[in-house]
């Protein structure tokens, strides 16, 4: 399972917080103060790993830096730590191609918007979608929603499109 | 993507952003908090775009870490907002916000039903998210059979689909009850079978999770994964977009390898063959490539599948592939792949017998301990510390300590404790491992805790031949202009015992071995101080004749500190002043400490404690414990019966210590306090050293009896809270009586011990601090094969090792010969034939002894060659059964027996427990839900392959009783079968009672019901 999600920039900002299983927010801040503390002092070109007893026992936690950003992901042993990289790989291509080329300053003001984005892509710690086209077709829907939020279902119930694959 | 902005939000952000320092954010933000406060106050008039704008200002303010402590419920009242932009913000914020037990959460659950059985696929989605979010037991039980239906449903989309399927896993994992068993393996089954790969890859998300559970209950599933992954990486059958980096969708390849893992073979050859196919095309075909991405992707898929064979290869035929690639991965530039291939080399060591292929690979593994990377570093490490043995323990911990020097802090501890555990557990000889710890403290004295000192000073104490070397050892040490106060202390105490054993050599008289000794003392701290003041008498006591000037020196220093404020270092001082002014007499008093008895050591102790920590409720560790018989370092980590506080106090031997030296001390001076007594303890078995010898004897236990008011236990509780700061003094050095153990007592429960390998095929049988029993069986129809493994875990060899078998009338066995020395370390393995005769619940016993040392040590254990073992679980049809069921009409093929005093259980319980005795439950046979009908086939040689049906008609008001039946073709089996069941359901199954006569109940005449429904032929049957 995934435990947490977590965007901070290189000075230890938080850009981004999403725990699947609930911390109280003094907790939160906790992880990722020691988070920050272990990850500023790695040097470049290191694995993408760390295991610390930090976070909790029995949890890895693998990162990946995109240019100020340091995004973060902790999880259980019953998770693959490769598996896990292709994961945020796939949140930040789609971060890309729904802001164009992300960048911090469109995660931090639209932060709401990345929480919709991340939710499509894992739900209760679990990876609900894995192709990034998937994705910004369901937000395509949504933003579609939000500027008419009249209209209420797209797609007829008995479309056979979807069905046939 | 343009989602609709809000301005006043924005500003907000960019104002927080410009703050120049914490303060001044933090008024801002209570700024703000107040501003919010107020609007939700006057809740007219605020617009609906407005509190979905607060509701995300408080999310952007929680995130920066402040608490929030008011405006959940205006995030939750947004949930029934009948419009998607609100809606939306309520749901993320409170799944945010909120956690599972919030009150606030109970007043939402039915907006959130609405959402959920409603016709609008947004919503639904909105609604599952929070839920499989936020996962409360409320919401599990108002919540799982609408979200079932969804996930079933033929009529929603995948979108909604694959959002079911991980909500429902997230309520399954707050309650289990929600999926009934029976009915949900089917469900999965077909759900693997899907075509969406978005659906297809929560719903294997979901099947871990249950297999994880309960793999039994999902066999039928196995073939559907088998099947994905020759869809996935066979045939590449599937959509453009869900490729990538040119890999059919890794993460499902991946998750479906995990869902193997959890079963623990793969039976059927054809599925096998097929899925080693994919697997060794997987292991064949990765190439590292320049891509990051693309090799990130295709690892993931490889280091999963090089699990799965690890996991399933019982043949070995893909091991030694995967050690080679394991090998090449440790030397690749890749970090990340270097990483996980030590982590998996690691847990390659646990699980087969490769150990000598991956030595090969030692010196690479030792250029990554110098690795830039310390999560690298570490994991070096752990391989290290698992692949040491005998032969190369020499190199490993030489490295480790050379290593030590410039390791980083933070892994100083670990190193040095693994080192010393090492040096301890593989030492070829004592005087190097002796070298090896004082090596350690002097390199990195800080992180030695005091466990490590003190075991140096146990094996010294009980080894003469080391002495005179250890003291040298400790004197060499001295000369060092800078030494650690650890240091000081482990050569005083050395020296105080043995110096005189090097009185001839140069610089070794009893007045320069003080005069150094005492150099140290304006260094060093009280507890150390009063370690000294020992050392002191002993040299005194040791210079015979007495050395006027030396004895002088000595007590000056002993007036001097006759009023130190300490109380420990102040008695020290009076009584041994006292002391050394009876001259001769004191040669008792201060005569050399006795033997330690042998204990486990606190380091390994400690170290497989950690180990049980950390373990996880993993595939990995589920693998491990299928495997645990077959090595000695798998112990069963459960805690003995009852004995892990003796084990626990008894294994520090804390060597000088206030305590004993004050018995020791008191004695002469107030006879009345208490007798000092050398006890001649329960010898341990028929032979022991006599007790005049006691303290010749390295193993004879050994107690001296405490005075009244020293209270030793309370004292010795702390012992085995280490982690180096515990002062000396503040233990005690020789355990009282009562904590003596005479015998050798087993670890774990032997009884429990048994039962559990009554169900399983695999496992230990037999553990105490000398040896270690495993088991590993085989079963084919009345024959079967188990193969013992006998360990010895002890750095000295095991003698007189004996092994009958006392087997009952219906069993032949057949035990191959058992060696009667099992070297040091070493695992021997008898293999033992077994062939049933007839059906009888009689236990064969193993009547198993050895020698250690001094201690003999005979056990009588059960064999769990049991009833059972002989089962072959068949599924029956309808069409099968009621002819069988009938066709036996009554006694004494068909009994019939009213159990009371049954373990209340569930029907679902009652379903596994019967599935693990082999007697396989055949749901739907029986139309009244409370019953439960199972068939297995017996085989031995009299009854050849014999069918059993057994019917259990349970009282849904009381738990406690149920109706048996069971039938057979054997009067014998059928008597043997119920008593079995009976044994089993009523308590704990006290098995190897011979069978007693028992009054039958009679049975009801049945009569013969032509119908063709078999719900009502069962119930005219019965």
């Amino acid at each position: 399972m995934i435990r947490a999600v977590i965007v901070i920039n290189d000075q230890g900002k938080p850009r981004l917080v999403k725990f699947y299983d609930y911390q109280p927010v003094e907790k939160q801040q906790e992880i990722i103060r020691n988070i920050y503390g272990v990850l500023c002092s790695r040097a470049e070109n290191v694995s993408n790993f760390v295991q610390d007893s930090t976070f909790g026992p029995d949890t890895r936690l693998v990162y990946k830096t995109f240019a100020t950003l340091y995004f973060i992901v902790i999880f259980d042993d019953s998770e693959n730590e490769l598996a896990i990289l292709d994961l945020m790989q796939v949140f930040v291509e789609t971060l890309d191609k729904c802001f164009g080329n992300v960048c911090e300053l469109d995660i931090v003001f639209n932060f709401n918007k990345v929480h919709t984005i991340l939710d499509e892509i894992i739900l209760g710690g679990q990876v609900v979608e894995m192709s990034s086209s998937e994705v910004v077709k369901a937000l395509d829907d949504i933003t579609r929603l939000e500027k008419n939020p009249n209209s209420i279902v797209r797609v007829p119930k008995s479309i056979s499109g979807w069905q046939g694959r | 993507m343009a989602l609709s902005g809000m301005r006043g939000l924005s500003v907000f952000i960019s104002e927080v952003r410009n703050c120049r320092n914490k303060e001044q954010e933090r008024l801002r933000v209570d700024k703000e908090l107040g501003n919010i406060r107020t609007r939700f106050k006057n809740e007219k008039g605020l617009t609906p775009y407005e509190k979905k704008k607060y509701v995300w200002k408080m999310l952007y303010i929680y995130m920066l870490g402040y608490d929030v402590d008011f405006g959940h419920m205006e995030a939750v009242s947004l949930i029934s907002a009948p419009k998607y932009p609100e809606k939306q913000v309520g749901y993320i914020v409170t799944s945010c916000l909120l956690n599972e037990n919030h009150d606030f959460l109970r007043l939402a659950i039915n907006a959130v039903r609405n959402d959920i059985i409603g016709r609008n696929e947004t919503f639904q989605c909105l609604a599952l998210t929070l839920v499989g979010n936020i996962g409360g037991r409320e919401f599990a039980e108002s919540l799982a059979p609408d979200v079932q239906k969804l996930l079933i449903s033929s009529s929603c989309r995948p979108l909604v689909r694959k959002k079911a399927a991980l909500c429902l896993l997230r309520l399954f994992r707050k309650n289990s009850d929600i999926l009934n068993v029976d009915g949900w393996s089917d469900r999965m089954a077909q759900l693997l079978d899907e075509r969406d790969l978005g659906v297809l890859t929560s719903s294997m998300s979901l099947f871990v999770a249950l297999v994880s559970n309960n793999h039994e209950a999902y066999w039928s599933c196995l073939p559907k994964c088998v099947k994905v992954m020759e869809r996935l990486a066979r045939n590449q059958d599937i959509p453009q977009e869900y490729t990538y980096y040119g890999i059919p969708s890794p993460w499902l390849q991946v998750k479906t390898m995990r869902a193997l893992q959890y079963f623990p073979t793969v039976e059927d050859p054809s599925i096998r063959r097929a899925l080693f196919e994919v697997l060794q095309r997987i292991l064949m075909g990765t190439d590292v490539v320049k891509n990051v991405n693309k090799n990130n992707a295709s690892h993931a898929v490889l280091f999963e599948a090089l699990a799965l064979v690890m996991h399933l290869d019982s043949e070995k035929e893909m091991m030694s592939q995967c050690v080679a690639l394991l090998g090449k991965f440790i030397a690749v530039r890749e970090p990340n792949i270097r990483y996980l291939g030590l982590e998996n080399m690691t847990r390659m060591l646990m699980v087969t017998d490769v150990h000598e292929i991956i030595k090969r690979h030692q010196a690479q593994i030792i250029t990554s301990l110098k690795d830039p990377d310390i999560s690298i570093r570490r994991r070096s490490l752990d391989l290290l510390y698992g692949m040491c043995d005998v032969s190369n323990a020499k190199d490993i911990v030489e490295e480790l300590l050379q290593y030590l020097g410039t390791a980083d802090f933070a892994m100083r501890e670990e190193l040095a404790l693994k080192a010393a555990i090492l040096a301890e557990k593989f030492a070829p000889d004592l005087s190097w491992y002796v070298d090896v710890i004082l090596q350690l403290i002097d390199k990195a004295g800080d992180f030695v805790s005091d466990d490590i000192w003190f075991r140096v000073v146990q094996f010294v104490t009980n080894n003469e031949d080391l002495q005179p070397y250890a003291a040298l050892k400790a004197r060499e040490y001295l000369d060092k202009p800078a030494i650690h106060e650890t240091m000081v202390k482990v050569s005083a105490y050395l020296l105080g015992e043995y110096s005189h054993l090097l009185a001839r050599r140069p610089g070794c008289s009893p007045k320069e071995i003080f005069s150094i000794i005492h150099e140290k003392l304006p260094t060093v701290s009280t507890p150390t101080i009063s370690i000294l003041l020992t050392t002191y008498a002993k040299i005194l006591m040791h210079s015979q004749p007495p050395d006027p000037e030396l004895q002088n020196q000595v007590w000056a220093v002993y007036s001097k500190y006759e009023s130190c404020i300490d109380a420990e270092i102040q008695q020290r001082a009076v009584e041994y002043f006292a002391l050394s002014r009876k001259g001769e007499a004191l040669m008792d008093i201060l005569a050399e400490m006795p033997k330690f008895p042998e204990r486990q050591s606190s380091l390994i102790k400690k170290a497989e404690d950690t180990e049980a920590d950390t373990a996880e409720q993993s595939a990995i560790k589920l693998r491990t414990q299928q495997q645990a018989s077959n090595a000695l370092v798998l112990t069963d980590h459960r805690p003995a019966n009852g004995a892990p506080q003796v084990s626990q106090l008894g294994m520090i031997m804390v060597p000088s210590t206030s305590n004993v030296d004050q018995n020791v001390v008191d004695q002469p001076l107030t006879h009345s306090n208490g007798t000092l007594s050398v006890v001649d303890p329960q010898p341990p078995a028929q032979d022991h050293a006599p007790a005049g010898d006691i303290l010749g004897d390295l193993l004879g236990p050994l107690a001296i009896e405490g005075p009244p008011g020293v209270s030793p236990q309370s004292e010795l509780n702390n012992v085995p809270s280490h982690e180096g700061t515990l002062g000396a003094n503040d233990a005690l050095a020789l355990a009282p009586v009562g904590d003596q153990e005479s015998t050798v007592k087993p670890i774990g429960d032997i009884a429990e011990r048994f039962h559990a390998l009554c169900l399983k095929d695999s496992g230990v049988l037999y553990e105490d601090p000398y040896i270690q029993i495993g088991i590993k069986a085989e079963w084919r129809g009345h024959q079967g094969r188990m193969v013992l493994f006998l360990g010895n875990k002890n750095t000295a060899s095991l003698d007189s090792v004996q092994a009958k078998i006392l087997p009952p009338s219906h069993l032949k066995l057949d035990l191959s010969l058992v060696p009667k020395i099992i070297p040091p370390r070493a695992q021997v393995q008898c293999p033992l034939e077994v062939v049933n005769l007839r059906p009888s619940r009689d236990v064969a016993v193993l009547d198993f002894s050895y020698k250690f040392g001094t201690y003999l040590v005979n056990n009588r254990l059960r064999l769990p060659a049991v009833l059972n073992k002989f089962f072959q679980p068949i599924q029956v049809s309808a069409e099968e059964f009621f002819p069988q069921w009938r066709s036996l009409p009554g006694p004494p093929l068909k009994l019939q027996e009213v159990v009371r005093g049954v373990r209340p259980m569930s029907l679902g319980e009652m379903a596994n427990l019967f599935n693990s005795l082999k007697l396989m439950v055949c749901p739907g046979l029986d139309p009244n839900a409370c019953n439960l009908v199972a068939s297995t086939t017996f085989y031995s040689e009299n009854t050849r392959a014999m069918l059993c049906l057994i019917r259990i008609e349970t009282d849904p008001a009381d738990r406690t009783q149920l109706r048996m039946t069971v039938a057979s073709g054997d009067p014998t089996l059928t008597f043997e079968l119920k008593e079995f069941i009976k044994e089993h359901l009523v308590s704990i199954p006290t098995a190897g009672k011979p069978p007693a006569p028992v009054a039958q109940q009679p049975q009801p005449n049945i009569p013969p019901i032509a119908s063709s429904d078999p719900g009502a032929l069962l119930a005219g049957l019965l």
